[in-house]
């Protein structure tokens, strides 16, 4: 039994010294020791500093500085801006890049909110499936829309009359192949906003005898506004910044994306390609800093105590959902079936007859099936190492401990790739990596730099996904872990990765269908030897082999959904094996 | 029985926390003996997680030295400090199994296989988990998982336990039942234990000694019964209990003035030169009928609270509002009703006098 001596031990005593001069030795050595300690992971996150420099920020720094170069590389201030200002680019491109976007982005947000709200606030059957098929774009290449336009509405289209003489390739095209690869992105953010809605909400409307159209507007719209401002900006930056759509359908019409490939690719002018591209990078950086700002002010509506909406049964509601999702399935479904339709007839429009000969890559220019394969291991390289480096980094960020400011300075690193376009990615790449006082400039045209141009340019996403599981485990884990003297090794091995699995696998499937969609980034990247299959798509497309051109569209979109599969699968094996553990007995 | 190695001293000197301009810990010095069970308690943000987390290691004091035993811990980090913790959330590892947890600590120190297998039975047993070991805390009720969270940190046999609102989590029934069963295997086993709390009555219930805490300072240190009947400042009498409070002037002495007239009190006068607040809980105050006692006032309101009834008192003259708590009994004799008349007294022993 211990004893208890009340009173007299509990002593308050402020005269004892700080500390003695003959501690002090020993206390500095501990103090080593304690330092190391914690060093070691302050090292590896300035490691992983380093290493996102290196592949954005160096990059980038390059091509700024390029764009205020002539070509001999002598400092000409703004010149090269001025040259392209009187050249009329500003007018064309610019503006037009501005107001595409701007109407994309005003058709998106309003058919994705009008389908999360059929989907979350309406009891229609079989949303699952319906889900499935609005969230298909995102397995395709943005170039698969593009050329199904082409065989729907362009000169020999199906369906060309629909258009009242209009012409396809122009805005009309960008616009609506642009509002179909972009609205599963707004759909998605716009459903994670409105599924988590708090009933107590909506039943205090009710008892307010608030109308259903009343209640839309004060509840609904509100707690959705949020997502709104945040699918916005999304997709305007994603249709600002795309190029394969424009490049496809765009005709005559001039955009930044299509300009800075005809400035490089087409014209060999290098620092006006680093003009356009600080032109491209202005928009998307002021949409990435406006979301941003606006995202600093959400709190969470969505409370422990609240209780989830479950919508009455009402037959009109249900009809209303229906008729608001009907088009953007059909549209989706159009689109794909007609790229399915049209690689599979022999020879459009005279032979009909359906035949595998579209898919005999081998005999086309463009790369054939050494470019699938090239593509398929470029996928799973991004995969595997952008999957490390982003949990190893965003794991080093939220579970270790690190100074403020290194963190600081980590997350914008994290984060700025989702400001910078593929194309200005891309050819940042070309300046940083292909200079000849570049140590490492020999990984230049080889499928290495692709994979690490790739996992740049999807790293804030993947990065976002990772901390957000991150942050969601017990705060305290690393703490109870070391007071039973596990190290955080061992904590991050027996507990963090096995509760993070879920979203490992996430970001796996991420990086890899968009690694095998991608083409803004690496149409400058690749050399002779490692052609991929998004840029085949766009190379036999411009050859004007566009049947061939929609089979491998078809053929990745194909792959991604494969992996979409097995990434299902392994989710519903990892659910039912964590089952116990996740849900308890009920 | 289950064994324990003997709990270990603590003594924290000079222990100050700043997060940059803010002063979280000021001055911090306590000595806790071998086999205690202290309470650190006070509002939120008055230090007390802050001092704990110290104490653990998981915050680095700005400056300031720590004992436990003979070794000078201040600079070490926790895993090579002797302590076991149970947070608020519990942490409990939920990808394991009620006995993983339990040996997590034990397999990190490369203990036996079978000596782990022993020391969890023997510990699942003590704590009353036996029938649980192979299910997931995700499986358990609030209870048990706390349950589990203290049998964890005990595995190891720290010298130390350190409990940050390990009840707080819980409803009244489970809490107050834990309350004691926490209390009487910390007594069995002599592990020297810090519980961080805002709950007064926890800390007065389990304790046997207090640390009330308010804005980075320790306000007092006594037993329960000390900090309750003679709390060292306002914030403690305010903060632990109900008290009314009336400004006051000194007369001399002993001596106050309330009102027109003038006290004697038992206790010495604080040394100050502002004017001196007195104080007195709603139970010492004597309720008595009409004519008897000193102070005559009327009843405003009357609060039914189960066993005792807060009574609302305005005392004429001096137009001044007491609480007071009566037995439902005494309040049938003295026929309290309100708007109705009574008379009370202020004995001198109970009133407390504070520096204004």
């Amino acid at each position: 039994m211990p004893s208890f001596h009340p009173g007299k031990t509990f002593m308050m005593d402020s005269s004892v010294p700080l500390t003695s001069p003959s501690r002090r030795a020993g206390a500095l050595s501990e103090l080593r020791q304690r330092v190391t300690g914690r060093w070691l992971f302050a090292l590896l996150l300035v490691l992983g500093c380093a290493v996102l420099s290196l592949l954005v920020l160096a990059p980038l720094y390059t091509l700024l500085s390029k764009s205020v170069e002539n070509k001999a590389g002598d400092f000409v201030g703004l010149d090269n801006f001025a040259h392209y200002l009187s050249s009329g680019g500003i007018e064309s491109a610019f503006f037009n890049s501005l107001w595409v976007a701007g109407l994309s982005t005003l058709v998106v947000v309003g058919l994705a909110f009008m389908a999360a709200w059929a989907l979350t606030r309406t009891r229609l059957p079989m949303t699952g499936w319906i889900r499935g098929v609005l969230v298909l774009p995102i397995l395709a290449p943005s170039l698969l829309p593009a050329i199904s336009l082409v065989y729907l509405f362009g000169n020999q289209g199906v369906l060309k009359s629909w258009l009242f003489g209009a012409e396809i390739y122009g805005p009309i095209g960008i616009i609506m192949g642009s509002c179909f690869w972009t609205f599963p992105h707004a759909l998605m953010i716009l459903l994670t906003a409105m599924d988590n809605a708090d009933g107590r909400h909506y039943e205090a409307a009710t008892a307010l005898k608030a109308s259903p159209w009343r209640t839309f507007w004060t509840v609904t719209v509100p707690g959705a506004r949020y997502g709104l401002v945040s699918a916005a900006f999304v997709v305007f930056t994603l249709v600002i910044t795309d190029f394969g759509v424009p490049k496809v359908i765009g005709g005559q019409f001039d955009v930044l994306a299509t300009d800075i490939y005809k400035q490089v690719i087409g014209q060999q002018k290098f620092e006006m390609g680093a003009v356009v591209s600080v032109l491209l990078l202005l928009p998307a950086m002021l949409a990435f800093l406006a979301d941003r700002y606006v995202q600093r002010k959400q709190s969470a509506s969505f409370t422990a105590r609240s209780v989830p909406y479950r919508p009455r049964r009402d037959h009109r509601r249900d009809v209303i959902g229906a008729v608001m999702l009907a088009p953007t399935i059909l549209f989706i479904l159009a689109i794909i079936g007609m790229a399915v339709y049209a690689s599979f007839v022999t020879f459009w429009p005279y032979n009909l007859e359906l035949s595998l000969n579209n898919y005999q890559f081998g005999r086309m220019d463009g790369g054939g099936w050494g470019a699938y394969t090239n593509s398929l291991q470029m996928a799973l390289g991004t995969m595997v190492i952008g999957t490390l480096l982003v949990f190893f980094n965003a794991w080093l960020m939220e579970r270790t401990p690190q100074p403020r400011l290194l963190t600081g300075v980590f997350q914008f690193l994290s984060l700025l790739p989702l400001a910078v376009p593929g194309l200005v990615l891309g050819l940042s790449y070309i300046f940083f990596f292909n200079h000849p006082d570049n140590p490492i400039n020999g990984i230049y045209g080889t499928l290495f730099i692709l994979i690490l141009c790739t996992v740049s340019h999807f790293y804030a996403v993947s990065h976002l996904t990772a901390v957000t599981a991150l942050k969601q485990l017990d705060q305290e884990f690393e703490a109870v872990g070391e007071s039973l003297k596990a190290s955080r090794w061992r904590v991050l091995f027996t507990v963090t990765l096995p509760l993070c699995l879920p979203a490992i696998l996430d970001v796996a499937l991420y990086l890899f269908v968009n690694a095998m969609t991608t083409v803004s980034a690496v149409v400058f990247l690749y050399g002779h030897d490692s052609q991929l299959a998004s840029v085949a798509v766009l190379n036999m497309d411009e050859a004007g082999d566009i049947a061939p051109a929609a089979a491998m569209a078809i053929l990745i979109t194909t792959t991604c959904a494969a992996a979409k599969l097995i990434q299902g699968g392994l989710r519903f094996w990892v659910d039912r094996s964590t089952r116990a553990w996740r849900q308890g007995t009920e | 029985m289950i064994q324990h190695t003997q709990g270990s001293r603590l003594e924290v000197r000079g222990v100050n926390k700043f997060f940059g301009e803010f002063c979280a810990l000021k001055d911090i010095n306590l000595t806790i003996e071998p086999g205690e069970l202290v309470c650190f308690l006070g509002p939120s943000g008055c230090g007390k997680t802050t001092l704990l987390r110290i104490i653990a290691g998981l915050e680095q004091q700005s400056c300031g030295t720590l004992r436990q035993g003979d070794v000078d811990i201040s600079q070490k980090p926790p895993r090579d400090r002797d302590f076991g913790i149970v947070f608020q959330s519990y942490a409990l590892f939920p990808n394991m199994t009620v006995t993983d947890n339990v040996a997590y600590g034990l397999r990190s120190i490369g203990m036996p296989k079978a000596r782990v297998r022993d020391r969890v039975d023997e510990l699942l047993a003590v704590v009353g988990l036996e029938d649980h070991a192979r299910k997931y805390p995700a499986q358990l009720s609030g209870g048990q998982q706390q349950r589990v969270a203290l049998a964890r940190a005990l595995a190891p046999s720290p010298g130390l336990l350190l409990l940050d609102e390990p009840l707080s989590a819980l409803d009244a029934k489970v809490r107050h039942h834990l309350r004691s069963e926490i209390r009487s295997l910390q007594k069995q086993l002599g592990v020297t234990t810090i519980m961080v709390t805002h709950d007064q009555e926890e800390a007065l219930a389990m304790a046997d000694r207090v640390v009330v805490m308010n804005n980075g300072v320790i306000e007092q240190v006594g037993t329960p019964l000390d900090i309750y009947q003679q709390p060292a400042s306002a914030f403690v009498a305010s903060f632990i209990g109900a008290m009314n409070f009336f400004d006051s002037a000194p007369v001399n002495g002993q001596r106050v003035r309330l009102g027109n007239r003038e006290l004697d009190l038992v206790r010495p006068l604080p040394a100050t030169p502002d004017g001196i607040r007195l104080a007195i809980r709603p139970e010492d105050v004597h309720l008595l009928p009409q004519g008897d006692g000193e102070w005559e006032g009327q009843v405003q309101a009357m609060d039914y609270l189960g066993a005792f009834i807060r009574t609302h008192v305005r005392l004429h003259g001096v137009e001044l509002d007491l609480v007071v708590d009566v037995d439902p009994r005494s309040a049938r004799q003295l026929e309290l009703r309100v708007g109705g008349a009574v008379c009370l007294n202020l004995p001198s022993d109970a009133l407390h006098c504070f520096a204004a």
